[in-house]
């Protein structure tokens, strides 16, 4: 990759909401790109069930998913800057917590608090932009899953429709797939648009 | 008398008159509040207001709805 993608990207800040299936990979992607700071929250560990798809490996079951994401980041890139919290977001937790990111990645399993943390960003964190996702459940059809851009601080990844349910599981293929659109998405915003916001932080 | 509302760049009729207000319109189409965010006319409506958010056919209205999966 060209220095210059790598000096943009080490100013950013980004924070990622949840590190099940999409967090835990999204993490390993913008941590592969050097992002400057990823900022990680999740209250949760690693449950048996959670290594069907998400990024944890077997010894880690019982470990905050926070504490276990920052070591395998850091297996990565050891000089990673990682900031973990094991909290519960609620709308002013996600406003303390992300208050200096650039962007946020919603990476949560519930509808309600998907819906909580797009409304609080919207609403109270000026300037920040957030990648959320909304219809991943299932396998194959891979091409329904899209990147939408809704409004200036909102990109929608998904289907839209494929939520969790009885003879619907989250799959490692199809999961993985949404996490790299989010991931992609993030990337893209760092550098196409908050490029000279990132030069400027340079010090 | 029966209205029209444009939600998500769609006009959708209403045989018995637009609902009262963004809550009612939710309750109409069946959507649970807890997993909209809702755009009117370009401006973000907070869940709690949806109720106090009166609605006309004149209005440009989004509904951003979240399917759980992650």
């Amino acid at each position: 990759m060209a220095p210059q993608i790598y000096f943009e990207l080490k100013n950013a800040v980004v924070g990622i909401a949840g590190l099940g299936g999409l967090g835990s990979n999204v993490g390993v992607a913008l941590t592969r790109l050097k992002v400057g700071k990823l900022i990680l929250a999740d209250f949760d560990v690693v449950e048996e069930s959670n290594l069907t798809r998400q990024n944890y490996f077997s010894d880690q079951v019982g470990r905050h998913k926070v504490d276990a994401s920052i070591e395998n980041f850091r297996r990565i890139n050891p000089d990673a800057n990682l900031e973990g919290r094991k909290v519960r977001l609620t709308p002013e937790k996600v406003v303390e917590v992300f208050k200096e990111c650039h962007v946020i990645a919603e990476c949560f399993d519930r509808a309600d608090q998907k819906q909580m943390i797009v409304e609080t960003v919207l609403t109270k964190m000026r300037d920040v932009i957030i990648v959320s996702v909304s219809g991943l459940a299932g396998y194959g059809r891979s091409n329904e899953i899209v990147t939408r851009r809704v409004s200036d601080r909102l990109v929608l990844v998904g289907d839209t429709v494929s939520g969790t349910g009885p003879g619907v599981p989250l799959t490692a293929p199809r999961v993985g797939i949404a996490a790299y659109h989010q991931a992609n998405a993030v990337t893209e915003i760092l550098l196409n648009e908050l490029h000279t916001k990132l030069a400027r932080n340079k010090t | 008398m029966s209205a029209v509302l444009k939600i998500n760049g769609t006009e959708k009729t209403f045989d018995e008159g637009i609902p009262s207000n963004l809550s009612e319109l939710l309750t109409a189409l069946e959507i649970d509040a807890a997993t909209v965010v809702a755009e009117i006319d370009g401006k973000i409506i907070e869940r709690k207001d949806f109720e106090k958010t009166a609605l006309n056919e004149t209005q440009s209205i989004e509904l951003i709805r979240f399917v759980g999966g992650g």
